[in-house]
């Protein structure tokens, strides 16, 4: 019996321990990051978070403190986290990614701290679009990748795109580029699978119906095997459009996509009005980016006899170049 | 002060209602000596069921028996493909719980939202009826730890009839159970049939504390169950008095509590699972001390 009161006796101490080895800085309102696992797009969505209170004027170690935990991709500790940060009353819960934000908006459900998240494709279907929440969307600029496209192949008629089903933000985004095609002259050739093993054969498909260009999605079956599909594709003289640089760089043609660090700026931004007070998160609208960024890949445009149009040349950020 | 106790509750709560699928594996595991990884699946399928529900405006504490019913379910087709098809037991659980991963997406999406608008059992009239004035911190904790008592009191009370006692006969002594005319492949079954009951029982709570349903939710459960029932078991091995029960919920919290540890000490983040496992190991390190020779017998 002392055995297990020394246990929960010891854990009980070294909880309440901890916990008030943080009271002491508690005049400076702290920020809880609250990250679902450590990657480069989530990574860069926490660096542009800190840049963007800076930008907004906060000093960190002045004006806030920050405490950063990472779920190690495990739902269950996301739970917890945001448990802790509710229990510490922190003064913002910054989430990043959907299972963090879920979490902490769930661990906040009778508390007044504000959610400010970001990197969710879809907050309104992850009912994170009321409450006392805000955020920022990282879905898809589908219109800008169309006009993209219309620009660097003025003749192409049809997009081919490979999607995963079970995805939501392939199913969604789908959705999106056969409501817009038609406005910019495309018609949408959709292939859904359901395991990447699927993804080389409908890549196959694809070049058989003669499409005139793929357009790729953020979809993880369609990106791990997309040097495969490369292969296949530069064969047959087709491009394919990225959704993001890492993709380009693998060899797409080009890419209108997300620079995760300027997301997470907006994120910052809005989370320092929340901060100095002069908004509530609930009355904050979430945003979707204002600015994306047209990446190229010189190497492919010029095998492919594709040349840029002046404007999107000035703009472009070669793929290649870039770090 | 007010913040370690909030601290200490959440982290009941989590300890009580992963109890639920402790008890599961605790039969499975502890009593049958079967390795039943039907638990990955099964648990988000509870989740992945409430979740439908109660999107759909199903009277949230109705979840609870359809949750019990989908899980024995679940564990009835590993039950049948063990013992009527002859799979090995490991490979019989791997097959329900790959099915299963495509089940609970035709089921809901690979994600599922409950909005605050919804009801749960947390928040559902009859629960503030009762406990209407305490904070939503503390109902979650009154109605979890009645769940984990309940639940805890009928499998105890199970576990001494007659059923019961073979259930626990066939991982210790089979050929009893056989000698005694029973077949103890059925009993296998019924034991697998009532352990992911309560895994997708437990599925079903999470999904209404966390207001949410993700295909990924399952993964490494049934590791963190194992961790639980072992925790426990080693503690109180020395008294023999405490019930399988009691060591999984116990378990399930000091899990919990480890973990809540490590996120309130506040190591560098990618460090998370490295100090969890290092307090694991020293509580099982404590746990196996004690008198002479104690060591020797862990």
């Amino acid at each position: 019996m002392k055995k297990i009161l020394s246990i929960v006796l010891a854990l009980t101490f070294l909880l309440s321990f901890a916990a008030c080895a943080k009271d002491a800085e508690k005049e400076i309102p702290v920020i809880g990051i609250s990250q679902y696992g450590e990657h480069s797009s989530l990574d860069n969505c926490r660096d542009g978070f800190l840049q963007g209170l800076k930008k907004a004027g906060l000093e960190e170690g002045k004006d806030f403190t920050v405490d950063y935990q990472n779920a190690n991709f495990d739902d269950a500790t996301a739970t917890q986290i945001g448990q802790n940060f509710s229990s510490k009353n922190y003064a913002l819960m910054c989430a990043i990614a959907t299972p963090s934000a879920t979490a902490c908006f769930a661990a906040a459900e009778d508390k007044d701290i504000p959610v400010v998240f970001t990197a969710i494709t879809d907050p309104v279907a992850a009912k994170l679009d009321k409450g006392n929440i805000t955020g920022t969307s990282d879905k898809l600029p589908v219109e800008a990748q169309l006009q993209l496209i219309r620009a660097l192949q003025p003749d192409a008629k049809t997009i081919g795109i490979i999607y995963t089903t079970s995805e939501p933000n392939s199913v969604s985004a789908i959705a999106e580029y056969k409501e817009k095609a038609g406005s910019f002259g495309f018609t949408i050739e959709a292939i859904g699978i359901t395991a990447q093993a699927e993804a080389v054969q409908a890549a196959d498909k694809l070049i058989a119906q003669k499409v005139d260009c793929l357009s790729n999605l953020t979809d993880n079956n369609v990106v791990g095997v997309i040097s495969a599909i490369l292969e296949k594709t530069d064969a047959a003289g087709i491009p394919i459009y990225g959704s993001e640089i890492e993709q380009v760089k693998k060899g797409c043609v080009a890419s209108a996509g997300i620079d995760y660090i300027k997301l997470g700026i907006q994120t910052g931004e809005m989370a320092a009005k929340i901060l100095k007070g002069e908004a509530k998160a609930s009355d904050i609208p979430y945003e979707t980016i204002s600015e994306y960024e047209t990446y190229v890949n010189n190497d492919q445009l010029k095998k492919f006899n594709i040349t840029l149009p002046a404007d999107i040349q000035d703009k472009a950020i070669d793929a290649l170049a870039a770090e | 002060m007010n913040e370690v106790i909030e601290l200490i509750v959440a982290t009941l709560i989590q300890g009580f209602i992963y109890a639920l699928m402790s008890y599961g594996v605790y039969i499975t595991y502890k009593i049958l000596d079967f390795p039943d990884l039907t638990v990955d699946g099964c648990f988000p399928l509870g989740a992945a069921v409430t979740a439908v529900l109660i999107t759909n405006g199903v009277n949230p504490f109705l979840t609870i028996p359809i949750s019990i019913v989908v899980g024995a379910l679940a564990g009835l087709c590993t039950g049948i493909i063990h013992v009527k098809f002859k799979v090995r037991d490991l490979l019989a659980g791997i097959i329900t719980m790959t099915a299963l991963f495509s089940i609970n997406l035709q089921i809901a999406g690979s994600n599922l939202s409950i909005g605050r608008d919804m009801d749960t059992i947390f928040t559902a009239a009859p629960t503030m009826a009762i406990f209407g004035g305490f904070s939503l911190l503390y109902r979650k904790l009154v109605v979890s730890l009645i769940l984990v008592i309940v639940f805890k009191i009928i499998i105890d009370l199970y576990f001494k009839s007659k059923s019961g006692i073979l259930l626990r006969a066939v991982g210790d002594n089979a050929t009893l159970v056989t000698s005694m005319a029973k077949d103890k492949g059925t009993v296998k079954i019924l034991g697998l049939v009532i352990a992911n009951a309560l895994v997708a029982l437990s599925g079903c709570i999470v999904a209404q504390e966390q207001r949410s349903f993700s295909s990924t939710m399952g993964t490494g459960q049934v590791v963190f169950a194992l961790a639980t029932v072992i925790i426990g078991v080693t503690i109180f091995k020395r008294m023999s008095f405490v019930k399988g029960t009691t060591c999984a919920l116990v378990g399930s919290v000091i899990y919990k509590a480890c973990i809540q540890l490590a996120i309130t000490i506040g190591l560098p983040a990618n460090l998370l699972k490295f100090v969890t496992a290092v307090l694991f190991l020293v509580i099982l390190i404590i746990g196996n001390r004690g008198k002479e020779g104690g060591a020797a017998r862990a």
